[in-house]
């Protein structure tokens, strides 16, 4: 009893001594960096959200291998706390609320998918939280005059402007007809809607070289496009450039074929390279079909960064990525050099470090930008690439990172 | 002139698919008087069970027919014997059989999300994109064949109504059950014979539309949607209604692109169904018992 009375008042004053050095001090110094994100990891979009996962990751492991990030003179590991929102936007909006109030991570790296990045990314402005995403690419996602909220995937219109590109080089090489008549069939969506509009102002600034002549919208998950199909037929268009989802590209492409139709371009938008589309249209119907994406394994060749990511990957993962795991791993990635930039976890210091961002990237142009004139999203261009009869699909264009030449008209296709 | 032939046969396979669709739907509400919601969901089991066996046995997907429909009629009884005797009938039953049923599709969408991931899969045939000419136009040879398959089950089932005793014995328990009961007939067997048919039906829904169309879990509920427009136009309960209403649905839908943007046109028959709910509520062919 008398060992326990005289140990009270030791302990008590031990105590007192601790706050009163922590007071002095004021706040504690952080022991870690932690960012919150969400991504669908199960249903609709769980394959994709399982890519994503897989570039946060490798990111997240490479900078802690680095002994963390660089902040306010010494390193700091950086801790990635990650939620499933089912694919749903109000759970991606819930879960957000919750990292940023609950878990109180300093920062948010975005969700795939459109809709849900629109719900979540309101949620870290109303919090005043820097977002950064990969996953949304939408113009209407940054025209709501947004602060905190920054996307890395170029907008859709880009896509097809950077298709038009190339078609543009082959019209002007002589090897599509000038005027070229365009079939322009997108799917009803936001995405449908920049890719219509890339191609449409192209067409408008073109100075009569190019001609839509079918214009026409479908909605989602389609079970018979064969009116449309017959509305591009009758046009006798020169190229066919659709804007679709794997279910419609599939379903309307197997149309397209079955129907004996052929143009002298075909493009299904970001569609025609994935293994899935070719597996379930037969590699000979999907030749000569062009696709724009975000990213390719391809750039690996030219080395810098991209071959960075593909050799760290491989080692990782044993397999190459696709553009979802690229767009992860640059996401997490700009986001720990705008924390390092700032040199402190304030979220409006590192807000205007994302704001004036300009650094190397693995994506397309090697550059990233997230510039105010356009929401804050990035500008990087696509690449452009197209099946090729000998089973490969190089990147077309640009020329500065193309592995192969593209071919223009489709041989297959008479007259 | 072309054109307008060129959506006149496009109109009738698009009915072919529909009305397979449909018959499941009909079927189960004819007798049983139950909606069942979990048809989008036993869609999409009949597609990957299709898939499946198609990617791992090696089976074309039409031979696969035989397999799916037992599969899909054993899990319709199953359901019935465990779930469905247990709910009251008819309009007093009707919201616990809703939200029992729709219960089931999520439980058997996130088996599928479990099993198979949110990844699309799709069949891919020799033939899957071969086309043969009729009257100048291409046609797909798989839509020719699920057209068929719609025109033979809706004779099938008429020879089974009509021509076997158990046919008869479902005839009189849709008109009335507790008579059936007096004179000795097996309700409860009869129900569950007819929901198993009826989910049959859905299962060959869904594998005649893995054919044509890629899928993945959330796959069945556009299925359903059209399946509603379908039934409830044709006449709950009304065989050759379901058929003539699939392809009237077929026909407005196809056609409307010639005065209506493409995207509008799937929105036509959702028109259609409030215009018949408030003009004609018992179908555009009436309220005939399995006729």
């Amino acid at each position: 009893m008398t060992n326990r009375q005289s140990t009270f008042p030791k302990i008590a004053c031990a105590v007192l001594a601790a706050a009163f050095a922590a007071c002095k001090s004021g706040p504690a110094a952080p022991a870690k960096v932690s960012i919150g994100a969400t991504l669908p990891l199960t249903g609709a979009e769980a394959r994709i959200g399982g890519f994503f996962k897989e570039g946060y990751d490798l990111a997240f492991e490479e900078a802690n291998k680095r002994g963390g990030l660089q902040v306010g003179g010494k390193k700091l590991p950086v801790a990635l706390t990650l939620l499933d929102d089912t694919s749903t936007s109000a759970t991606a909006a819930s879960l957000a609320d919750r990292l940023v109030n609950n878990d109180k991570v300093d920062f948010l790296l975005g969700t795939y998918a459109t809709n849900l990045v629109e719900a979540q990314s309101t949620v870290a402005e109303q919090n005043k939280v820097p977002y950064l995403n990969g996953g949304g690419a939408a113009t209407q996602i940054y025209r709501r005059g947004y602060k905190y909220v920054f996307g890395l995937l170029a907008p859709v219109e880009l896509l097809g402007n950077t298709l038009m590109q190339w078609i543009d080089l082959q019209q002007k090489a002589g090897k599509l007809p000038k005027p070229s008549k365009i079939a322009l069939v997108w799917e009803n969506t936001s995405h449908g809607k920049d890719f219509r509009k890339g191609i449409s102002e192209f067409a408008d600034k073109s100075g009569g070289a190019y001609q839509i002549v079918v214009d026409e919208s479908f909605e989602l998950n389609g079970k018979d496009f064969s009116a449309l199909l017959g509305k591009v037929k009758a046009a006798k268009a020169d190229l066919f450039l659709a804007d679709a989802h794997l279910p419609d590209y599939i379903a309307m492409h197997r149309q397209y074929v079955a129907a004996g139709m052929c143009n002298k371009l075909v493009s299904y938008g970001a569609r025609g390279s994935e293994k899935g589309a070719i597996d379930a249209l037969g590699r000979e119907n999907v030749d000569y079909v062009l696709s724009a994406v975000w990213w390719s394994n391809q750039l690996a060749a030219k080395g810098g960064l991209a071959k960075q990511f593909v050799d760290a990957f491989k080692a990782k993962y044993n397999k190459s990525p696709e553009w979802f795991q690229a767009l992860g791993y640059e996401t997490a990635r700009i986001l720990f050099a705008a924390i390092e930039q700032a040199g402190s976890l304030d979220r409006e210091a590192v807000r205007q470090k994302l704001a004036a961002m300009k650094a190397d990237s693995l994506l397309p142009g090697g550059t990233v930008e997230l510039p105010a004139a356009f929401g804050q999203q990035a500008q990087n261009s696509f690449v452009v690439q197209q099946n090729l009869p000998d089973g490969t699909s190089p990147i077309i264009f640009p020329a500065d990172v193309a592995t192969g030449t593209g071919v223009a008209p489709n041989p297959r296709c008479k007259g | 002139m072309q054109r307008f032939l060129d959506l006149a046969i496009s109109s009738v396979l698009l009915a072919g698919l529909y009305a397979t669709m449909a018959y499941g739907l009909g079927l189960i509400y004819g007798v049983l008087r139950v909606v069942n919601l979990a048809h989008g969901g036993v869609i999409m089991a009949g597609a990957y069970l299709g898939w499946l066996s198609f990617s791992r046995l090696g089976l074309d997907p039409y031979l696969s027919i035989p397999l799916v429909v037992a599969a899909t009629f054993a899990f319709g009884v199953f359901m019935y014997r465990v779930l469905v005797r247990h709910l009251p009938r008819g309009a007093a039953g009707g919201p616990q059989s809703l939200l029992l049923l729709f219960g089931v599709w999520l439980v058997i969408r996130n088996v599928a999300y479990l099993a198979f991931t949110g990844d699309d899969q799709a069949i891919r045939t020799s033939y899957s994109t071969k086309s043969i000419e009729l009257m100048g136009s291409f046609v797909s040879v798989n839509r020719v064949v699920v057209f068929a398959i719609a025109l033979l089950t809706p004779l099938g089932l008429h020879f089974l109504l009509r021509r076997t005793y158990m046919g008869k014995a479902i005839r009189a328990v849709a008109q009335n059950a507790d008579s059936c009961t007096l004179v000795g007939v097996d309700v409860e067997r009869i129900y569950a014979l007819t929901f198993g048919m009826g989910t049959a039906l859905a299962g060959l829904a869904g594998l005649l539309s893995a054919t044509l169309f890629s899928f993945n879990p959330a796959f069945g509920a556009g299925e359903l949607l059209k399946s509603f427009v379908v039934v409830v136009m044709g006449g709950l309960g009304s065989m050759v209604g379901l058929g003539v209403a699939a392809l009237i649905l077929a026909v407005i839908e196809v056609y409307s692109i010639l005065v209506l943007p493409a995207y509008l046109t799937a929105a036509v028959g959702f028109v259609m169904l409030v215009l018949v709910l408030i003009f004609r509520p018992g179908g555009l062919f009436g309220h005939r018992v399995l006729g």
